[in-house]
């Protein structure tokens, strides 16, 4: 097990280089990094050069990325397009993005896997036909749709939620954006445990479970979800890095100062240090929730094992 | 090391978890465990292949016909859209801006007092336009790559795997921001080319392992052994088998691409007016949802209709060639 | 009669119409006695058992008729709640595939053990160390370490002994063994099947077994139940039916069976398949695929007949049994 993460430690290297690179190329196409720098007006010639000399932006492509990603690892982000530092950004987006993702989780674990236990034992009734039409339709829905039409009917024609999120942005306020960026994924939730369910409650251990005389329950909680549920539990894993880094639309949508919010005006003001920084942090949660999901992957089902 | 069991870009693409996702109409799961079945007495007639057996369960399959016959209206409507409606997608009218449904205009005008039902209609025409420029090049690049390096094996095999990974490890609307925030060209081809920059990858993978799996079937394993070449083994072996799952993930793809850029024009980054496109006008009504929540509403419904019909498509389709349903 | 099936009919509804499993099945164990039930897949012969142990999944199976009677009660009528508490401690049943059978992800103390925590209300502990007992009682070596591993850690033959301890752990009257050594090594299956022979002897209780392979059953059983289409074809003392059998069936399944003193000769096989429940033929099911056929036999479905030149407690299901005994 020990050999295996460090192997997978190792894999992971090159993939964070190569992903935070492609980012690094990117936001430098993007656009003038000093542009911003001199206030609303253009710099002049003269003072361009020097701040270009200041960023070390002079020097080429490759030696920018290795300098930058030398400072990243002794902690220093870089400052953002108002004169803060971009780890000081974060210290106050992350928390409201973990905040929203964990509510997403939330909704996933109860609702998604309640919805695909329920259709899944009662496969071609009624209620799994409902319900998979349902799931159908919110995946094919785009996500800013979603949140726009919930918005409308929550939070403008009923009034039951304030519309947008205050800048303190408590679990409260997050729990319909929250059930907004969960959505589609709830929806994959639900299908994976239905299928899961239907494809083990036919299943040779089940039927042993059955002739050992163990009331439904037992057989439904102990011998089917512990199994059927493996596949959900580490798809619930993966998801953590999608949801965060797909987070932007619905903060967007709501008006929430997460993560999202903080790229989407490092691009509006053409600040590099902001986008990459914050996209270097979501890459390396992706990857480490991936280790994570492998790993978890072991503890809950024995067959597995890393050599 | 455990194969990953989840369909890492959903963000772009892809429905495919888990394998079935039937639409709820309930296999006979009981005919393995009735003895007896059709199988053993079954008529013994020539064998018919996969393709013509999926396309007769496909004509009958409701789904299938119901979202075939709406992306086809889609296509149509989109190539000629004067054939429903007269009116410009750019003649607008402040004074009627936010006006409700009225006699010539059926879905009312929008904040800028345009009106809705002809923007609607000519908004498919982005979607259509991007949803089918952006599978085509998505399923020629990632098939291509995935199915030589699945072939072939080896060093190139490795490679584009760590590449895959790396664009795995990128979220897609974000590296949507950044890259096409940069562009000033108000047409369809920049969000065309990065859904394909971003897309290729998991087109790659699913190929490459249906060529992997294609390539150990006894026949190809066969054909090896008498000496086919390694292009006829290719075309004329591995090919017809392995190129289903990737039809069936293009097809779905096709439609979360096309909400894909309507994303993207909602942020702001996709297309720019005066483009029309649904995700624009959603966009552009948000403001006005309090008063005028039609305009909203229409290309809402729009795009989530056509997703749909992708998305049901391609369910169809996957449950016709799986024979594991048979 | 500890068990007493009488006249069980079952049928599986399915897109493609009605399968008819079990046409009408009687048969009857006593305590210490072990039945053979044996026949071709879709004979009928694990669903007949899968009814009587009340595992049968509904829909799409129905049980339409008969009754199975336990220690003198009829089980059908029974709630689920009653049924399932004769289910393993009272009667248990064995499986074909140890490996699809045992929960992948629980080990085999835990799996062991639920039967007493579940019918018994034992403590997790003591539940544990009657799993340890039990799997010492199947001559498991090292139980004490082994009884938390899992399924995929044993080999075939050990994970069959583990399902036999499970279905031995509350010392029911019968067990049920569906195929138990099909899936191994031809060296275990002599092992697996003596074990299973000695506990039987050993607990007195009833044992039906369910098989397809005549090989293993001149051993261990008392009496042999023939099936074919979902009923009994022959039913009869397993001597009498190796000396001569009554019916074109059994003959066809005994001179399949390869003989060393035959060496030679071409091996016997039954002409034609196995009929299509869905469309069971008329008369006698069998007659499309028995040499002896006549015309009686494609109209009149012959009732089980008892053989009366026996001595023994015999019956044949064919108009012609006399012929087939003494030809």
């Amino acid at each position: 097990m020990g050999r295996y993460v460090v192997r997978r430690l190792l894999q992971m290297i090159p993939v964070f280089v190569g992903a935070t690179l492609l980012i690094f190329l990117m936001v430098n196409v993007m656009g003038d990094p000093i542009a911003g720098l001199c206030g609303e007006r253009r710099c002049d010639p003269a003072t361009a050069a020097q701040l270009e000399k200041e960023f070390g932006l002079d020097k080429p492509v490759w030696q920018q990325y290795l300098t930058y990603m030398g400072n990243v690892f002794t902690g220093d982000f870089g400052t953002a397009f108002n004169g803060q530092e971009v780890t000081e950004l974060m210290a106050t987006a992350f928390p409201v993005t973990i905040r929203l993702t964990v509510i997403a989780i939330l909704f996933e674990i109860v609702v998604g896997i309640a919805l695909g236990v329920v259709t899944g034992l009662r496969r071609g009734r009624p209620v799994d036909t409902g319900v998979l039409l349902l799931t159908l339709v919110v995946i094919s829905v785009p996500t800013f749709v979603t949140g726009l039409l919930l918005q409308l009917l929550l939070g403008v024609k009923w009034g039951w939620i304030r519309p947008s999120v205050s800048s303190e942005a408590p679990f409260d306020e997050l729990i319909l954006p929250g059930l907004v960026l969960a959505s589609v994924s709830l929806a994959y939730v639900t299908r994976l445990t239905r299928t899961s369910i239907a494809e083990n409650r036919r299943s040779d251990y089940v039927r042993t479970a059955v002739a050992k005389g163990l009331p439904r329950h037992r057989v439904i909680t102990r011998h089917l979800l512990r199994t059927s549920l493996i596949p959900v539990v580490t798809f619930i894993g993966a998801d953590i890095g999608f949801l965060m880094g797909g987070a932007i639309v619905t903060e967007r949508i709501f008006n929430i100062h997460g993560v999202g919010y903080q790229i989407y005006q490092g691009i509006l003001r053409q600040n590099t240090q902001t986008v990459v920084g914050f996209v270097t942090v979501l890459v390396l949660v992706f990857l480490v929730a991936n280790l994570v999901v492998d790993l978890l992957y072991a503890v809950l089902d024995p067959r597995i094992r890393y050599a | 090391m455990p194969e990953q069991h989840f369909d890492p870009d959903r963000a772009i693409a892809g429905t495919g978890m888990g394998g079935t996702m039937d639409l709820g109409v309930d296999e006979a799961e009981s005919l393995e465990k009735a003895p007896g079945g059709p199988e053993g007495t079954g008529p013994q007639g020539r064998p018919r292949s996969l393709w013509s057996d999926a396309w007769r369960d496909l004509r009958r399959n409701p789904v299938f016909v119901v979202s075939a016959l709406v992306i086809l209206f889609l296509v149509v409507i989109s190539l000629w859209p004067s054939l429903i409606t007269s009116g410009s997608p750019l003649t607008c009218d402040l004074a009627k801006a936010q006006e409700g449904s009225q006699p010539g205009h059926p879905f009312g005008f929008n904040g800028q007092g345009c009106d809705v039902y002809t923007r609607t209609v000519y908004g498919a025409r982005t979607s259509v336009a991007v949803g089918v420029l952006a599978t085509l090049g998505v399923a020629v690049l990632g098939s291509v790559l995935g199915a030589l390096a699945g072939f072939f094996g080896g060093v190139g095999d490795s490679v584009l795997s760590r590449i895959t990974d790396v664009f795995f490890a990128i979220p897609v609307v974000l590296g949507g921001l950044v890259l096409l925030s940069v562009i000033t060209s108000n047409t369809v081809w920049p969000v065309i080319g990065f859904i394909v920059l971003l897309g290729w990858p998991q087109l790659s993978r699913i190929a490459r392992g249906s060529v992997i799996t294609a390539k150990q079937n006894d026949y190809v394993q066969a054909a090896r052994a008498l000496g086919a070449s390694p292009s006829r083994l290719m075309l004329r072996h591995i090919a017809p088998n392995a190129i289903a799952p990737v039809i069936v993930v293009a097809t779905i793809a096709l439609g979360t691409y096309i909400s894909l850029e309507a994303t993207l024009s909602y942020l702001g980054v996709g297309l720019k007016p005066p483009s029309v496109s649904w995700g624009i006008d959603i966009s552009a009504a948000s403001p006005y949802i309090r008063n005028a929540p039609h305009a909203l509403l229409w290309p809402s419904g729009a795009l989530a209709v056509t997703v749909l019909a992708f998305i049901m498509l391609g369910d169809a389709v996957r449950d016709a060639l799986d024979p594991k349903l048979r | 009669m500890l068990l007493d099936v009488h006249d069980l009919h079952v049928e599986f509804h399915t897109r493609d119409g009605v399968a008819r499993a079990v046409n009408g099945v009687s048969y009857g164990v006593d305590e210490g006695e072990t039945l053979a039930v044996l026949g071709e897949s879709g004979s009928g012969k694990s669903v007949t058992a899968q009814a009587i142990m009340g595992i049968l999944d509904v829909p799409p199976g129905r049980i339409t008729g008969g009754e199975v009677i336990f220690k003198g009660r009829d089980l059908l009528p029974l709630k689920e709640e009653q049924r399932r508490k004769v289910r393993g401690a009272e009667m248990a049943m064995i499986f074909q595939d140890a490996l699809s059978s045992l929960n992948p992800v629980l080990s085999v103390g835990d799996q062991l053990g639920e039967m007493f925590t579940v019918h018994r209300g034992m403590s997790k502990k003591d539940a544990r160390a009657k799993a340890v007992e039990l799997m010492d009682r199947v001559r498991i070596p090292a139980a004490r370490e082994r009884v938390r591993q899992y399924p995929h850690q044993f080999s075939g033959g050990m994970r069959q002994r583990i399902m036999i301890a499970m279905a031995l752990a509350l010392e029911p009257a019968l067990i049920i063994a569906d195929e138990p050594t099909t899936a191994l090594d031809v060296t275990v299956q002599a092992q697996v099947m003596e074990l299973l022979a000695e506990l039987q002897r050993e607990y007195r209780m009833g044992l039906i077994l369910i098989t397809h392979d005549l090989g293993v059953v001149a051993d261990v059983a008392d009496r042999i139940a023939v099936m074919y289409a979902g009923r009994i074809v022959e039913s009869a003392p397993v001597h009498d039916i190796y000396k001569a059998p009554a019916h074109p069936y059994t003959r066809g399944l005994l001179d399949s069976i390869p003989r060393l003193d035959q060496k030679g000769r071409e091996l016997y096989a039954i002409k034609g398949l196995p009929p299509n429940l869905m469309d069971i033929p008329p008369g006698c099911a069998f007659h499309p695929r028995c040499p002896m056929a006549r015309d009686v036999c494609r109209t009149d479905e012959p009732p089980l007949y008892e053989v009366t030149e026996s001595e023994t407690d015999r019956g044949s299901a064919c108009h012609f049994w006399r012929e087939c005994l003494h030809g």
